[in-house]
């Protein structure tokens, strides 16, 4: 960290309010402007971060292990769980459709896993990067976060749409619920971060 | 808390207030953020899952299969009573690569049903003649059934899988399973139907060879509520195609259904009652027909069967394999070979025919427990003191077939039967008896063949020919007017006369069809005596006729025409005579009576009863036929004689001129000799093509 960094709003002994960035003088609870409470560092956040990261992880294991979808025609019935589905695309010649879906699918998660992680633990313990990097990786976790909700609409539109009783049927396996879940965790965990402590000494 | 620096005091007016410190003095779990919760719920929910689906996943059972077309790992399912209960996981080949390994793990709840007496089978499309089964795994694909009781003693893992499905029914399904035997199994299939009295009531089973190779054996299995039908005394038949028999009673065309037509069929009826309960696994002969099996109700199983040997001297033609043995009208066994051997040495070798005869012992009124030794000292009693013997007897006129009678003949010479004899005891026998009815018969249905109807008819057919050529005699050219009186004469002749025959020989088929009163028959047969004997007497007047057409004929060629004509007048005088003969006429008629009284004779022969007065009849039935052949002789010396006179009438037609009123009138004259030959013909062909509807009227 350069010496001639920013000023933080904590080190000028004021609060900034984290939704609308403007200080406040000490002791104001509740942001004039937006009305966010105040709070010059939660220190409950990065406890929030681990807690939420955790539990993305955790349900992300089914996510990958259980079917994504079922399907059933009068001819076969397969499961097919991500990697699965991505083999098989890939196999199929649909080498753009399976990069999508492995992008979407498996390197977003997990890259988000390892970006939340990385941040937690650059506040908790040293830093290995500098404060500017990891506010712009913070930014882009924020960011992309939503984007891997993609698999979970597509497998909620195909459900709704492929629904022929008999001759054809997809249905949403385990997977799909795990990995919304871990999307959303992970989504908290990346929210529940506070950038400025990125910033604190 | 750290204690805030403040970089830059200026840079807000006053002194910043002093910040308090406050030591942590909070437990750490009070610092804890609720939302830990959300991970600690996450983990347990996935842990439970995991749990979930380990414990519930079943156990690994393994099927060896020879043939596991259609399985793939993954996604086959193993199937118990149409309910999935597991999937295949694995398929690979056991050791030596001879047989597909199936594992497949099925649910935990009905895995320790699973036992020894557990059986798997692939379930595959099949189409066969019945419709079609297991259609929905042609969508689905092949599964593996399998079917097992619901003790659960001693669940196992490893399995034989069966090659191919059991038939319906099994450990579960309330029903018998009964086991048939029969002669040969070409004429059945697996998942043929047991129907009773059409309906169907179960299924057999694949076919297999008996231990000895003698027979086949197949499972059937009876479904429930049909169990009850079938008792000790219930007998089962093939009622495999269909059956075509030809009897008294005409042809029998006997139709199953169309599956039992192709694929085979096993019909069971309870042919008397009092039959005892069955018991699973019992044994039942399948005979090869329904026939076949109501007869054998006769004959008890514990009836041993004594076999003996019967050496006939004349034909056995007519006698088969099969053939019934009767005494006294009963069934008592049946021939069950027929040979020829040779008998004696030197001059005396002769060869002789010996039928193989299997008497059943408790026919014979020694009751079911009779021994086959009590049987033959019976028989040994019968024959040296009653006079038992075995002789041909006619089991059918129709078709000649002939039977074994067992007689008493009390007069016969003493025999006894021969108990060294090889390869049986041979029976003596008595002269055949098939002579009586039979042979008579058939000897009447000769006679009336060799009635020389034909010949009458072809010496009419010669005689109108020798009118045309009598009418193409040049000598009769110059005696027109003679001529043409003569032949209206002989139109009139033909038109009337031949026509009326024809006519009665209808009415005399008519008659024969009313036909009636057997008793007048020795009488009626005296009649027709006397009738032929005027038949003579009327041919006897032939010569002095022709003898005159003979001299017409020569006189025409060399004397005046006056004397011609008047010749040619007493001609025609003397034909009209002949023809109008009482006795002339009354020839058709007696034939007729005669015939008449064959037809009721054959009738009453056939409806049965009269045959004491066969023979008799039957002689005198000889002689009538006899004097009708003799009578029958002595036409076609008439019909010779009016060859001649029609030979010289011709002449005379043919000399006259083309387009004369002679002509004509000729012509018309031959067209109707013509029409009444043809109907004659017509007649002789008829009575020639179906001499039956003489005698049977129809």
């Amino acid at each position: 960290m350069s010496e001639a960094a920013t000023t933080t709003a904590r080190s000028a002994g004021l609060i900034a309010c984290t939704r609308c960035c403007r200080v406040f003088a000490p002791g104001t609870e509740l942001c004039s402007r937006c009305g966010a409470p105040l709070s010059s560092r939660d220190a409950r956040a990065l406890q929030r971060v681990w807690a939420w990261w955790f539990a993305g992880l955790i349900v992300y294991v089914p996510a990958n292990i259980y079917p994504m979808l079922i399907t059933r025609t009068l001819v076969f019935s397969s499961e097919s769980t991500i990697i699965g589905g991505v083999i098989e695309l890939a196999s199929h010649g649909d080498i753009f459709v399976a990069l999508v879906v492995f992008t979407a699918s498996i390197l977003i998660p997990v890259g988000k896993f390892l970006a939340i992680g990385f941040l937690a633990l650059s506040i908790e313990k040293r830093r290995f990067m500098d404060e500017h990097a990891q506010h712009r990786l913070h930014a882009v976790v924020e960011f992309i976060g939503r984007w891997s909700m993609i698999d979970v609409f597509v497998v909620a539109i195909v459900t709704s749409l492929v629904r022929f009783d008999a001759v054809a049927t997809i249905n949403p396996g385990i997977a799909a619920i795990s990995f919304a879940l871990s999307v959303a965790f992970t989504m908290l965990a990346a929210q529940s971060f506070d950038p400025r402590t990125i910033w604190d000494e | 808390m750290t204690e805030p620096t403040g970089p830059a005091e200026g840079s807000l007016p006053g002194d910043p207030a002093p910040m308090q410190v406050r030591p942590a003095r909070q437990r750490w779990w009070h610092r804890l953020s609720p939302v830990w919760l959300v991970p600690l719920v996450a983990l347990v929910v996935a842990l439970g899952i995991a749990w979930q689906s380990y414990a519930g996943r079943g156990e690994l059972i393994t099927i060896s299969f020879q043939n596991a077309s259609g399985i793939e790992a993954g996604s086959t399912p193993v199937k118990f009573r149409d309910v999935t209960i597991g999937v295949v996981e694995q398929v690979n080949f056991g050791a030596g690569l001879s047989e597909v390994l199936v594992s497949a793990r099925v649910a935990k709840d009905v895995a320790p049903f699973i036992d020894k007496e557990a059986e798997f089978w692939v379930v595959r499309p099949e189409v066969s003649v019945r419709g079609v089964s297991g259609l929905d795994t042609v969508l689905s694909g092949a599964f593996i059934a399998g079917r097992w009781d619901s003790d659960s003693s001693g669940a196992r893992s490893r399995f034989v899988g069966l090659e191919v499905p059991p038939m319906l029914g099994g450990i579960d399904q309330k029903g018998l399973m009964v086991t048939l035997i029969l002669r040969d199994g070409n004429q059945i299939s697996a998942g043929a139907p047991i129907l009773y009295r059409g309906i169907e009531v179960g299924t057999v089973g694949a076919p297999r060879l008996s231990e000895d190779g003698d027979s086949v054996l197949i499972d059937a299995f009876i479904e429930a509520p049909y169990t009850e039908r079938l008792t000790t005394s219930s007998r089962f038949w093939d009622a495999s195609g269909f059956d075509v028999s030809i009897g008294t009673s005409g042809v029998e065309l006997d139709v199953k259904s169309l599956a039992s037509l192709i694929e085979g069929g096993i019909s069971f009826d309870t042919v008397i009652s009092g039959g005892a309960p069955v018991n699973p696994g019992d044994s039942f002969m399948v005979y090869p027909d329904e026939t076949a099996a109501r007869a054998s109700i006769f004959t008890s199983s514990t009836d041993a069967g004594l076999p003996v040997s019967v050496v006939f001297d004349g034909s056995v033609s007519g006698l088969t394999v099969g053939a019934e043995v009767r005494f006294r009208g009963l069934k008592v066994g049946e021939v069950t070979d027929l040979g020829a051997f040779v008998q004696g040495e030197g001059d005396e070798r002769r060869v002789r025919l010996r039928a193989n005869l299997e008497l059943r012992s408790g026919r014979f009124g020694l009751g079911d427990k009779a021994t086959p030794e009590q049987t033959m000292d019976l028989l040994q009693d019968l024959v040296e003191n009653s006079g038992l013997r075995a002789r041909l007897s006619t089991a059918s006129i129709l078709t000649g077939g002939l039977l074994v009678e067992l007689v008493e003949l009390p007069d016969a010479a003493p025999a006894s039967i021969r108990m060294e004899a090889e390869p049986y005891p041979e029976l003596p026998t008595a002269e055949a008896a098939l002579s009586d009815f039979a042979a008579t018969s058939q000897g009447v249905f000769e006679r009336i063949n060799a009635l020389p109807v034909e010949e009458l008819m072809q010496s009419a057919i010669d005689a109108l020919d020798s009118f045309r050529a009598l009418a193409a005699d040049p000598a009769t050219r110059q005696v027109p007017q003679a001529a043409v009186s003569l032949l209206d004469e002989t139109r009139a002749l033909v038109t009337t006369e031949l026509q009326a025959i024809a006519a009665r020989a209808r009415g005399i088929l008519d008659q024969i069809e009313q036909g009636q009163a057997v008793e007048n028959l020795i009488a009626a047969i005296g009649r027709a005596d006397r009738a032929m004997a005027s038949v003579e007497t009327a041919s006897a007047d032939f010569p002095a006729i022709s003898a005159e057409v003979r001299s017409v004929a020569e006189k025409v060629d060399g004397l005046a025409m006056e004397q011609l004509v008047a010749s040619a007048d007493r001609l025609v005088n003397s034909a009209n005579a002949l023809i109008d003969t009482e006795d002339a006429r009354r020839l058709p008629a007696a034939a007729a009576d005669a015939l008449r009284e064959v037809a009721v004779f054959l009738g009453q022969v056939r409806e049965g009863g009269a045959i004491e007065h066969a023979n008799s009849a039957i002689s005198a039935a000889e002689a009538a036929a006899d004097s009708i052949r003799q009578a029958a002789q002595s036409l076609p010396d008439l019909s010779e004689r009016m060859s001649g006179l029609v030979v010289s009438a011709n002449g005379v037609v043919a000399g006259y001129g083309e387009r004369s009123r002679f002509n004509a009138e000729l012509m018309s004259v031959l067209r109707d000799i013509q029409a009444a030959a043809d109907a004659v013909t017509a007649l002789a062909r008829t009575i020639e093509r179906n001499p039956n509807s003489l005698i049977l009227g129809r």
